[in-house]
Order: structure tokens, then sequence, then C-alpha cells
């Protein structure tokens, strides 16, 4: 999408002003632990995403970008804190500047701003995955399943492939969950229904023959029946409106009966054996501070995810970058994941006492009719409010929270209110004194209550199959989507997971060429099980080394982001991302990024000066694209190890007469090129095992291997009889031999004024022809075109030439063979 | 809630599984118009929320 050619930094993080020429190419940011390399990381993340993961997500606590982003002299100024980069668009052919004050981290400068421009830096912004640090590396690697899916989902932008699936196991689940309360009723219904026939069982055949027996008492004709609509009643004369309703006896008796059996069974044994149980279960439950909060919390933050519409918290209205937000909101939810199974748990062990109390409120709904046509009316007040309670009751249980309103609840349960039993008892005796109807009156009350309760199992059943209907296809539904969502992602995880393998072979091919690796997503989850040497299958922190551990990090999400942007991938930062890994394995991991990603620009920190040299040598990085921290002050920042930031930095001391930090500059700042130009001249030195060379014996060392080179040179060209190449070469010889003995290097051992360790007593008149010397001398070892420091070819065997970066510079080493 | 599209070149894997996801139900139990609305939902409105996809999935079930 995009490559950067500069970055300019002014009162970032700990930067107070840097700029860095990236020329579009890969590049090296070298230096100690808290030299600000992670600075410049911050920077980049921060003007082309308006973030720093840095200071957000999780373990950040009260961390936030608009305070702490800005250099902490000014961190309650936070518009003096900018980033400015240039960065070139190759799909547009254009290059863009994009400036972002931490003011107003969301909007950016961007010059030009043609839609074209804005589109494509909206891409950038929406892959925050283009830096990654160690901290997110791992998260790759050693992350149980489901968190590694997550991460992995995210870094593919799949989490809506998660966010639909997590939906319709909602639906499917309520709709299933729904069914309990439908069938329920609809087994009271066939109860009652039951009842009223006085069978055990229900069958059509019983069911008519039954009916019709009543019907012939009243000389009605039979149905040949019993459809969906047939009216059991069908041709019985309607009572008049005159004509007071009669209590049916027998029936009366019956559904009586049934109230007392359900109120037997609330107060039951069985009863309070469960209610304890369930006790138990809620006031461990309760034990839990997160349990409370955190159910409401999920209600809470899925109704906001649910009215998420802008770019805004739907609560506070912060503008959010909305899939920021979407991100955020759901790694809460999916925290409070563990709360959700508990509450599910303690929900279905109260599910059958729920279906009890039911059933004693409904039994008493039915006789508390009877009551109310009983003459006198029998007084049923107490059995009418324990039915009400019983409402409230399963609501509070249904509902579980708060956790100790339900506790209240439950305990409540098996009580029974005396008066409920003698209310009861009242109309029992009331309906038994009532005189016998005739058969024409008993056979008309029993088609009217048994058409009734017909009618009521007929509608409970077509609840029941219409909600069985809807939880059957949302559970067909969801099923189809685990299907194929497992299917389409085992797709690209197979892909993924090939050339996973196929790039940590390469990087590891000393010890484990035959290297493989399995991603198997399941239901939301990623497991990852890598090969160990032959043995089998384990996970990647089973046996693996942390540093193989880390170089699998890298590569998965190499693998990751060449199938998530395909030639896309053009850009990438390494914040210090293969620290555990060795020297060795370094190297090949600059190869492979040489290699095997050409068109990726990959900005690279480390600590390491080793890995930095790998990155040379490997081609990863040229010469001009790398620098070195030596040092950071809160007052000035990272101070770099460069020509033009040295020499500077030698002059203003100087001029404010500091010979003592001038010294200190020039001596370090030698100790680090002397060693690059040993390493690029091949220059033997002895060998130190603690790699703690001193200048004194890599300087001269330097200066000898480059005085023998240009030897080499002027007799390799006199053996071609290139006449003008040996005069060439001659000259620059001997103006090397002349900054070389200006220098005086190789006198320094007896010359004080010469010495380094000398250098900061001197004064100030002194110690400029000094600085002038070694800057003469340094450039001796240059190309004075690109001014780059010169190196030998090939790196091991016979050397053949000495070159620069740029080309301009290559002088043959080899002689004419005869 | 609606998500943004998403890069140009790099390919959108949820809008290939909702793809072949809206395919495999047209061998279902659901009817054209649930498929028809769903695929709306999740192709064009990119709508997720179990509100609308509830509503899609549902269309045509009576209330029970």
């Amino acid at each position: 999408m995009i490559r950067v050619e500069s970055i300019t930094i002014t009162e970032f993080r700990g930067i107070r002003g840097l700029a860095l020429d990236f020329k579009g190419r890969s590049f090296a940011i070298c230096g100690p632990n808290g030299t600000g390399k992670s600075g410049v990381v911050d920077a980049l993340e921060f003007v082309l995403t308006g973030k720093v993961s840095r200071l957000s997500g999780e373990g950040t606590g009260d961390i936030s970008l608009r305070q702490h982003g800005p250099h902490v002299d000014w961190r309650n100024n936070p518009e003096k804190a900018r980033v400015t980069a240039k960065v070139t668009i190759p799909s547009l052919s254009k290059t863009v500047t994009i400036e972002r004050s931490l003011k107003n981290p969301a909007t950016a400068q961007v010059t030009p701003s043609d839609p074209a421009v804005l589109e494509v830096l909206r891409q950038v912004k929406a892959h925050p995955e283009i830096v990654l640090s160690r901290r997110e590396l791992i998260r790759y690697v050693i992350a149980t399943p489901s968190k590694r899916s997550e991460e992995v989902q995210a870094l593919l932008h799949i989490d809506e492939v998660e966010q639909v699936r997590a939906s319709l196991q909602k639906i499917a689940n309520a709709r299933e969950k729904q069914l309990v309360p439908l069938g329920t009723a609809a087994t009271q219904a066939r109860d009652n229904l039951l009842r009223a026939f006085g069978m055990s069982e229900l069958a059509t055949n019983r069911l008519l023959a039954a009916a019709n027996a009543q019907r012939a008492i009243l000389s009605l004709p039979p149905l040949a029946d019993l459809a969906e609509t047939t009216s059991l009643k069908n041709g019985m004369a309607t009572p008049g409106a005159a004509q007071p309703q009669r209590i049916p006896k027998a029936q009366a008796l019956a559904d009586i009966r049934a109230a007392r059996e359900a109120l037997a069974e609330i107060m039951s044994d069985c009863t309070r054996t469960r209610v304890v149980e369930v006790t138990v279960d809620l006031n461990a439950l309760a034990s839990d501070p997160v349990v409370e909060t955190g159910v409401k919390r999920q209600v809470f933050y899925t109704t906001g995810m649910e009215l998420t519409e802008a770019g805004a918290c739907p609560f506070c209205d912060t503008p959010w970058d909305l899939d920021g937000l979407i991100r955020h909101v759901r790694a809460k939810i999916d925290h409070l994941r563990e709360v959700s199974l508990k509450c599910t748990a303690a929900e279905t062990k109260i599910a059958p006492l729920i279906a009890t109390i039911r059933k004693a409120q409904s039994a008493i709904r039915t006789v508390a009719n009877y009551a109310a046509l009983a003459t006198p009316p029998v007084a049923f007040s107490a059995a009418c409010d324990y039915s009400a309670h019983c409402g409230t009751t399963v609501e509070s249980l249904a509902v579980l929270l708060p956790l100790a309103e339900t506790i209240k609840v439950l305990t409540d349960v098996p009580i029974m209110p005396q008066a409920v039993l003698d209310a009861i008892g009242e109309l029992e005796k009331a309906v038994a004194a009532l005189p016998e109807p005739t058969k024409q009156d008993a056979a008309r009350e029993w088609l009217a209550v048994a058409q009734e309760r017909l009618e009521v199992l007929r509608d409970a059943m077509r609840k029941q199959k219409a909600a069985e209907e809807q939880a059957r296809k949302a559970r067909q539904v969801f099923d189809i989507y685990t299907a194929t969502s497992d299917a389409v992602l085992t797709g690209i995880y197979a892909a993924v997971e090939k050339d996973f393998a196929a790039i940590y072979q390469f990087v590891n091919r000393d010890d484990e060429g035959g290297f493989d690796a399995n991603l198997m997503p399941s239901m939301g989850r990623l497991g990852f099980s890598v090969d160990f040497y032959g043995r089998g299958f384990f996970p990647p922190g089973a046996y693996h080394s942390e540093g193989h551990q880390d170089s699998m990090g890298l590569c998965l999400y190499l693998a990751l982001m060449r199938h998530l942007q395909g030639s896309g991938f053009t850009f990438a930062v390494l914040d210090d991302v293969l620290m555990s890994v060795d020297a060795g394995h370094r190297r090949e991991v600059c190869a492979l990024l040489k290699t095997q990603f050409p068109n990726t620009q990959f900005v690279i920190t480390t600590c390491d000066p080793v890995w930095l040299r790998h990155m040379r040598t490997e081609g990863l990085v040229e010469g001009r694209s790398a620098v070195y921290f030596r040092s950071w002050s809160v007052d000035h920042g990272p101070s770099r190890l460069d020509d033009r930031d040295v020499w500077t930095e030698v002059d203003d001391n100087l001029r404010e007469n500091d010979v003592r930090a001038a010294a200190a500059l020039l001596r370090h700042y030698l100790e680090y090129t002397s060693a690059e130009l040993c390493h690029r001249l091949r220059a033997p030195v002895e060998f130190r095992g603690d790699d703690r060379y001193q200048l004194g014996e890599l300087l001269p060392a330097a200066i000898s291997r480059m005085g023998k080179l240009l030897s080499s040179a002027k007799d390799a060209a006199s053996s071609w009889n290139q006449g003008e190449i040996v005069g060439q070469v001659a000259a620059r010889a001997s103006a090397f031999a002349l900054v070389a003995k200006a220098s005086s290097v190789d006198q320094w051992q007896v010359n004080a004024a010469v010495h380094y360790n000398s250098w900061c007593n001197l004064c100030k008149e002194d110690f400029v022809p000094v600085a002038k010397a070694f800057r003469d001398l340094l450039g001796g070892f240059t190309c004075s075109d690109c001014g780059e420091y010169l190196h030998v070819l090939p790196e091991r065997e016979s050397v053949e030439s000495l070159r620069c970066e740029c080309g301009k510079t290559s002088i043959n080493l080899r002689r004419k063979t005869a | 809630m609606t998500r943004s599209s998403r890069p140009e070149g790099t390919p959108d894997i949820p809008a290939q599984v909702f793809e072949e996801f809206v395919q495999a139900l047209r061998g279902s139990d659901l009817s054209a118009e649930s498929v028809a609305l769903l695929r709306k939902a999740l192709l064009e409105d990119r709508t997720f929320t179990e509100h609308a996809l509830e509503k899609a999935i549902l269309a045509e079930e009576p209330e029970p």
C-alpha cells in the first residue's frame, strides 16, 4: 500500500526532534536499551494510524495516548507533539505528506488529499498490524486456542466471521431456551385436558369416544373425527345470558385434587433438596464479585455493540475508530464468557423448580374460577395471592440477578402459607356440597370444559410447534454457518500453514529442514501445533526453545500478512522482535526478509549491532539505511551516531569550549566506526571472545588494511596494464597515507596529544586539529560520491574488489593471472 | 453495526465465508426470502447484530 520515505518527529514520546530519511527502503535503528528506538516505532505507528498500541490495550492501565504521548516536558500541551511522514503510494505513483498532532490524533493533515490518497491512507489506518513488537508476536504462538483465534482473526480482519458465529449461536440458544416454558405450558394444558376426560394418556380415538358418549346423552350426532378445528360442543345450544354459570362438580373436584397435588409437589422433600442444592450453587456464585457485575456488564456491552453505529462510543460520545471500538468491546464481552457459563449452569439447575412453580400457579388459577362461581363465593384471596407470588418467583428465578434476591426467593419456594391450603380445603367442601347435576347438565358441563381445555391445548401446541420450528431453523443455520466458516477458514489456514512452515524452514534450515505445522480452526478456536524434530506435533511452547518460539511468531506473522495483503504488504515495522533468537538465525531472518519479501519495506529496531551488521551484509539494509542511537537524555532525546550528527555535535561542543564532551563523542564514534571499518574491510584483528575491542586495536588495523588494499589494487591494475587506474589508485593511496599520518594513530601510544585518553585534557585550540585529522581520516575510507564507507567483496575467501554502496567506487583487487 | 470496506487488493475473507454460507443455505429448509435477507444483511449491509440476523432467519416464521 505505502512506503515511508522519511519521518520527522517533534516532542513525541522520548524524542525532542528527529528526522530520519528512509528513502522508501528497509531501515534499521540500532542502539542500546533506552536510547529512543521504540519512540521511532511509536511515531511511525502514530502518524500512519493515529494510535500507539504500546499506550493502549491490555496492561496499559492509566496510560493514555493524549496524556503520555507527548514528550514529558510537553505533557500538558499535546499540540507540540507531532509527527510528519512523507510516504509514497506505488499504486497511485504519488508522494504524500501526512502530519498528525497529539492534540487531535484521529485527524491527519494529508497533502495532497485527493480521495484516492485518502482511501489508501484509510486502508493503512485499518491495518495497525504493520507494527509488530515481541509482545504481539508471542501472542500468535503461546496463546490459548481461543485467544490465538481472536488475535489471528483480528490480524486477518476476519473477526466479523466470529462475530456472526457468536450472533447465530446466541439466536439458536435463545430459541431453544424459549421452548422450555412453552413445553411446560403445553404439558399443563394436556394434563388439564386429560383430567377433564378422566384419562391418563392422550389418544384421539379415546377422546372422541368419550366426547361422543356425552354428546349421545344430549342427543347430539357423534363426531366422526377430531380434527384441528373440531368442536366437541358442535350443535349444543349456547346457554342464555340470564342463565347463571354453573360449577361442573366432577371436573371441579378433579381440578382441586390436581391443585393439591401441585402444592404438595412444591412442599415435597424433592423440591426442598433441589432448593438446597441450587442455593449452595448460587451462594458460591454470589461470593465471586465478578459474577454479579460481570453479567450486568455483559448485557451492557452487548447492548452497546448493537447501538454502536457511528464512530463514537454510544455512552459518552467519545470519537473512536469503529473497528477499534468493536474490538475493544468484544474483548470485554469475551472476558466475561466464563461468568456466562457459570450462570448458564445455574439456570439449568433452576429450570425444574420453575416448572414445578408454574404448575402450581396454573392449577390455582384453574380452581380460582370455581371459588368465584360458588354460592356464596368462597374466600380465595390467599390462594390467588399465592398464585401471583408464584408468578413473581418464576420471573426472579428466570432472570437470576441480583443473586441475593434470587437466593432469598429460592429459600421461600418450599414454604406454603397455611391460608392457601385452607382456602383450597374450603373450596373443596363447597364444591362437594353442590347437588349432583342431571345427566344432561353433567354432559353439557363436561363438553364445555373439555372443549375449553382442548382449545387451550391446541393453542399451546401450536405455539410450541412454531417455537420448535424456529429453534430447529436457527440451529440448522448455525450448524451450516459453523461448517461453512470452518471449511473456508481451514482452507485459508492450510495456505497460511504451508507458507508458515516454508518460511520457518528457511530460517531454521540448519536443524529443522523438515519442519511442519498444523493450524486447526474449530468453533471459534484456532489450534496450533508444530512438528518437533519428527517426534510428533505439539504446542509450540511445549518443547521448542524461546528463540524458536520468537522465530515462529515472526514467521507466522509474515505468512499471515502475505496472505492478508498479498502484493499490498509493502511496509512493516519489526520492533525488537527477535530478542531470543541467536545471531546465526537472525542472519537467516535477514536473508528471508531480503529474498522472500523483496517488495516490503521493513523498519527494524534492535539493540544488537551484530544483527545490524547482518542486515547490511545480507543486503536487507543498505549503508545509509540505518541509524545508531548511542545515548538518550530526557532533555535532548536520542543522540545518533552518524557522520552528520557527530561532526555537527563535535563542532557545537567546541564552540562552547566543551572539549570534554567533544572528546568523549569523538572517541565513542571512532570506537563504533573503527569496528565497522574492520568488518567492512575484513581487517585482521586479534580475536577477543568477549567482543570488547579497544579503539587502539581496531583503528590501526583498519588503517593498515586500507593501505594494503590500495596497494593490492595498484598491483592488480598494473597486472591488467590499466595505467590510468594505477594512477587513480596511487593518488588515492597517497591521499589516504597523508590523512592517516595526520591523525598520528600509530603514535598515540607515545604522543599524549593524540592519545584518546588524554583528549579531554586538551584545550580547545589543541583539540580542533585532532578532530579535523580524524574527520579527514574517516573520509579516506569513504566513496567521494555517496559518502559511504567502502567494503570489500566477497565477504569470505579471496578479496576481489573494494566497493561502495552506490557503485561509483569499484576498485579491482584481482591480479591478472598468467 | 456496520463495518467499512476493506483495503483494496486484500482478500475479503468474511465476504468469502458469508457468500459460501448463503450458497449452503440454499439447500436448507430456510425460505428463499430468508436466504435473500441474510445475504443482504451479511454481504450488502454488513450488519451482524443478533437482531438483524434473527429477523432475516425467522422472516417467515409465525411468532409462537
